[in-house]
C-alpha cells in the first residue's frame, strides 16, 4: 500500500505530490510487472515543458516499448539519473528508488482528475481479473 | 474465422509455474515466468529448460527417404552418419528459403527434420509434393504426438539425469531413457551454450519435465531463447530470413552444398551468385542510446538504406545489439549506419554477427 499521497493515471504513471506544487513522478508496480524486466529509459531533459496525458517519455523491457504519459501538466526539474543508469530500478523499487522524474506543476488542480489509491487499486484488480480470464 | 490456439503438452504446467503466455506462430507458450533476464543468465551461466514443442517434429522414413531428402534440403542428407545431424535449409525452386531445420538421421532410411513452427501446413504440402506417389518415402509429422524440450546452458552435462548422454558429441542423438521416459535425446540447440533437445511421447511430457524441474533447471520462455538466440548469432525464420531471401544475403552460404550434386532451387542460386549479392544480413551494435526493434529502418546521411529483422537487448554483453539487411557496399564490418528509433537516427555500427561466442572473452 502506498501512502495516500500518490495519485495515479490509467496509463499506469504515479505522482506524489510535493510542497510547492512540486512531484515526483514513476511508473506502478502494475506497469513494471507487465513489461519485465526494464533495460532502457528515455527521459525528457530538466526544462522540457510536458503536458497532462501527453507523451514525455519512453520505457524499453528485453521485449516491449511502451511510453510514458506526464500525470501533469508542468516542466521537468530533474531527473532521477541513477534509474537512468540502472533502469532494473523501477522493477525492484517502483514506487521508491525507480522514480523517474521531478515536475514542477504548472495547474496543481489537475491532479484532482487522476484516481488515489484505493480507487487505483480496483482499477488494477479489474485489469488482472480480465487478463486470467 | 475463429482465430486457434494450440497448446503443448506442457501448457498447464506453464499456467502453474504462474508464466505471462504469449501466442507465438499459432501457439501459446511461455514469455517469461520470472524474469527475462535471470533466465537468460541461467542458460549463460549455469542451466536452463524450455518447452520448445512448438517446433515441428516430422520423420521421414523408407527405402528412398535419403535420395529425397537430398533433393530438397541444401545439404546432403545421405552424408550424415546414423547418430548425428546438420542444419540445412529447404529451398524454393527460385532459391528462396522455405524453412531452416535440423536433419537428424535416426536410422539407415530413418530420418528426422525439426523444423519451425509457422507454416506447417504449406512446409508438409511442399514435402508431399515432391515425394509424390512414391511409396518407398513415408512422411509422418508426430508434432501433435510429442513433446520437445530442450535442456541448455554450460552445467547440462553435470546433470544427474543427462549422465547417460554426456558422451555424445555435438550434434550426436541417441534413443535413450531419462528416468524410465523413453526419449530421443540430441546434443543440439539455439543457445549458442552447450545442451540437449529432447524429445519424447506426449503421454511422458510432465515426467520429463518434471524430473528436469527436480534437477533445479531454471524454466525459460519464448523472450530469453529469443535473446539468447540473437546474441549467439543464429537467424530466427520469419524475421532474419523468409521466401524472399535468399541463403547467401541471408549469411547462410555455409549450409548451401553446392558441387557435384543437384537439388531444388540449386540452378537459381547458381544465377545468383553468378549476379552477385545486393544486400547482405549483418550484425551491428549500438553507439548511441536506444534499442533497435524488428522492422525499424536503417538510415545512411539521411537515406534509407535497409531494415532491422531482429534487435535487442544483449544482457551477457550489456550491450543493445541487431541485425538487419544493408546494401553489400555497407555490409563491412566497421560501418557506420543509424537506426531510425521513433523517427529519431541513433548511431549503430556493422559488427560481426557472433555477438557472443561461447568461452571466449566476449567484449564488442
Amino acid at each position: 500500500m502506498n501512502s495516500k499521497e500518490y495519485k495515479y493515471t490509467s496509463e499506469h504513471e504515479w505522482i506524489c505530490p510535493e510542497s510547492k506544487n512540486k512531484g515526483k513522478v514513476g511508473l506502478a508496480d502494475y506497469a513494471q510487472s507487465q513489461l519485465g524486466d526494464i533495460v532502457f529509459l528515455d527521459l525528457p531533459a530538466p526544462g522540457t515543458k510536458v503536458e497532462q496525458g501527453k507523451k514525455m517519455g519512453e520505457v524499453e523491457s528485453v521485449k516491449a516499448v511502451s511510453d510514458i504519459f506526464a500525470p501533469a501538466s508542468g516542466q521537468v526539474l530533474e531527473i532521477n539519473q541513477t534509474v537512468v543508469d540502472e533502469p532494473g530500478l523501477v522493477n525492484k523499487d517502483p514506487y521508491g528508488a525507480g522514480w523517474l522524474v521531478r515536475l514542477e506543476l504548472s495547474e496543481p488542480s489537475e491532479l484532482n482528475a487522476l484516481m488515489d489509491s484505493e480507487k487505483y487499486e480496483k482499477f488494477v484488480a479489474e485489469l488482472s481479473e480480465q487478463e486470467s480470464e | 474465422m475463429m482465430k486457434l490456439v494450440k497448446k503443448t503438452p506442457l501448457n498447464k504446467v506453464h499456467h502453474e509455474l504462474r508464466a505471462r503466455m504469449t501466442d507465438f506462430a499459432g501457439w501459446q507458450l511461455p514469455v517469461w515466468y520470472t524474469s527475462i533476464l535471470e533466465e537468460h543468465r541461467a542458460v549463460r551461466s549455469g542451466a536452463g529448460m524450455f518447452d520448445v514443442s512448438d517446433m515441428g517434429r516430422v520423420w521421414i522414413t523408407g527405402r528412398k527417404s535419403g535420395v529425397f531428402l537430398d533433393r530438397l534440403l541444401t545439404r546432403r542428407a545421405r552424408r550424415l552418419e546414423v547418430g548425428s545431424s546438420q542444419l540445412c535449409l529447404l529451398c524454393l525452386e527460385d532459391g528462396g528459403i522455405l524453412d531452416d531445420l535440423w536433419a537428424y538421421r535416426v536410422g539407415t532410411d530413418r530420418y528426422l527434420i525439426v523444423w519451425n513452427a509457422g507454416d506447417i501446413e504449406q512446409k508438409l504440402g511442399w514435402l508431399q509434393r515432391w515425394a509424390g506417389s512414391e511409396a518407398d518415402i513415408v512422411i509422418q509429422d508426430k508434432s501433435a504426438d510429442t513433446v520437445m524440450v530442450a535442456v541448455q546452458g554450460p552445467a547440462v552435462c553435470q546433470l544427474q539425469n543427462l549422465k547417460d548422454v554426456s558422451h555424445l558429441p555435438r550434434f550426436g542423438h541417441t534413443q535413450t531413457r531419462i528416468e524410465g521416459v523413453e526419449v530421443l535425446a540430441a546434443r543440439t540447440g539455439y543457445t549458442g551454450e552447450d545442451g540437449f533437445e529432447i524429445i519424447a511421447d506426449t503421454a511422458n511430457a510432465l515426467q520429463l519435465w518434471e524430473s528436469f524441474m527436480k534437477q533445479g533447471l531454471k524454466p525459460c520462455g519464448l523472450a530469453a531463447r529469443d535473446s539468447l538466440r540473437l546474441e549467439a548469432g543464429m537467424l530466427l525464420y520469419g524475421q532474419d530470413m523468409d521466401k524472399s531471401t535468399n541463403p547467401f544475403e541471408a549469411g547462410l552460404g555455409w549450409l548451401v552444398e553446392m558441387d557435384n550434386r543437384d537439388f531444388i532451387g540449386k540452378s537459381a542460386l547458381l544465377e545468383i551468385k553468378r549476379q552477385g549479392l545486393k544486400r547482405k544480413h549483418v550484425g551491428f551494435q549500438m553507439i548511441g542510446q536506444g534499442i533497435a526493434r524488428s522492422g525499424y529502418k536503417i538510415v545512411r546521411c539521411g537515406q534509407g538504406v535497409g531494415t532491422v529483422t531482429s534487435g535487442g537487448y544483449a544482457p551477457t554483453l550489456d550491450v543493445n545489439i541487431g541485425f538487419g539487411y544493408v546494401p553489400i557496399e555497407l555490409a563491412t564490418i566497421g560501418t557506420d549506419i543509424e537506426i531510425m528509433i521513433r523517427n529519431k537516427p541513433v548511431a549503430a555500427k556493422v559488427v560481426s554477427r557472433q555477438f557472443y561466442k561461447r568461452g571466449a572473452q566476449n567484449e564488442l
